[in-house]
């Protein structure tokens, strides 16, 4: 039982940290929040994980709201601060019984910065690339119980440890279409015996404005179609030191989605599907991830 | 007596009418690159306004050209100009003097 309880190979929640703008549905823009602007933007995701390779039939399901705030300290850095709330539950096999184990409540804060290093501009577009640094303090529960003992770390709302976030995103916006494409690593340090596999993540989005097709006058709505894919590489967890075997692995996404993107707000949706998975052992593989939400500009 | 009453109430509200109606404002055209969707606009708009003076301010994403009405009596500074629009996040490419007609209220 505790075999099973520490192999788990379940994805960390790929919770996208999108910040602001038309911009990707899944990862973050180049596009800069004004001076002394702020931006809000509120999340519904739902990860599904129940493709079990192995015998304990387990099913890892994660829904959240998730809500960012982004402020313009001048023209070209930006900061992000992001707080999922989430629900988390597992079911699995254990005992020739089934058991459920769950929790809910408000995970991990993360804090992004983010500095517009180069910007190109011309009549109707933009060229930009953006660096972001950002760090996540353990101030979600990572010790929960229940009637089985404590939860295991994917049932966890918050990982204990103060984790690292860097890369780089670079966007080029014409008023027809806009290409994103963000390089980022993720560092995880361990906490309670326990250390998530560090996230390489190479993620490229394609938004083409699909109505109004003739652009008239003023500031019209979008409607963009968006394209996305993911390219998710994990390593291995640590548990007590040792690597686990039937944890991490590679991940790719395509995600189709639609934005609706006005002056002061935007309506998007979109779902991450999983069209390889390269994962090691018997991790547990992902059935798709859903995401809607909208951004306000004030 | 009711007919001149009558008389001095239409003269008085043809004169403010006429005086609304051709009353115009100083207004500027500003040329900005890097302006390519709308939820860009909304940073634009809320720079410019909060210039002293601005009274209106319109955006055409189509054309990147943003028109900037100023109240009567107040002119728009071109270096104030620049500053908004770059702190907004993009370039200022043109400014230009425009006569923009504009109610009086």
């Amino acid at each position: 039982m505790k075999t099973l309880l520490h192999h788990w190979g379940i994805p960390v929640l790929l919770v996208s940290v999108g910040t602001a703008w038309s911009a990707p549905i899944t990862f973050n823009t180049a596009l800069p929040v004004h001076e002394d602007g702020w931006v809000l933007r509120g999340q519904f995701i739902y990860d599904n994980n129940s493709r079990d390779p192995s015998p304990a039939n387990r099913d890892v399901r994660v829904s959240g709201l998730i809500s960012v705030l982004g402020y313009g300290v001048t023209r070209d850095f930006a900061l992000f601060g992001v707080l999922p709330y989430l629900g988390k539950r597992l079911d699995m096999d254990m005992g020739g019984q089934r058991v459920s184990r769950s929790d809910q409540g408000f995970g991990d804060l993360m804090v992004i910065g983010r500095y517009t290093a180069y910007e190109s501009n011309a009549l109707g577009r933009t060229f930009r690339v953006a660096p972001f640094l950002g760090v996540k303090a353990p101030t979600g529960s990572d010790n929960a119980q229940d009637g089985l003992g404590r939860l295991p770390p994917p049932v966890q709302l918050g990982s204990g440890s103060r984790d690292w976030l860097g890369g780089a995103v670079a966007t080029y916006q014409t008023l027809d279409f806009q290409v994103d494409s963000q390089l980022s690593y993720r560092a995880n340090r361990e906490a309670n015996g326990f250390r998530s596999g560090d996230v390489s993540r190479f993620d490229v989005s394609l938004q083409y404005r699909l109505w109004p097709q003739q652009l008239g006058s003023g500031v019209p709505a979008f409607l963009y179609g968006v394209l996305e894919a993911n390219l998710v590489h994990a390593e291995k967890n640590r548990v007590g030191g040792t690597r686990d075997g039937n944890s991490g692995g590679t991940t790719l996404f395509l995600s189709p989605g639609l934005q609706y993107v006005t002056k002061k707000w935007i309506l998007e949706a979109g779902v991450q599907i999983p069209v390889v998975q390269d994962l090691n052992g018997t991790a547990l593989k992902n059935d798709y991830i859903f995401n809607a939400g909208f951004r306000i500009n004030f | 007596m009711t007919r001149f009453w009558r008389r001095a109430i239409l003269a008085l509200g043809l004169v403010l009418t006429s005086t609304s109606a051709f009353a115009t404002s100083q207004g500027y055209k500003l040329r900005v690159d890097g302006l390519a969707c709308p939820f860009c606009a909304y940073g634009i708009e809320k720079k410019l306004s909060a210039i002293k003076g601005v009274q209106r301010v319109e955006v055409d994403i189509a054309t990147g050209i943003v028109t900037v009405t100023m109240a009567e009596g107040t002119t728009l500074d071109e270096t104030a100009a620049k500053k908004a629009v770059k702190d907004a996040g993009f370039s200022l490419r043109g400014f230009e003097r425009a006569q923009v007609g504009a109610p009086t209220k």
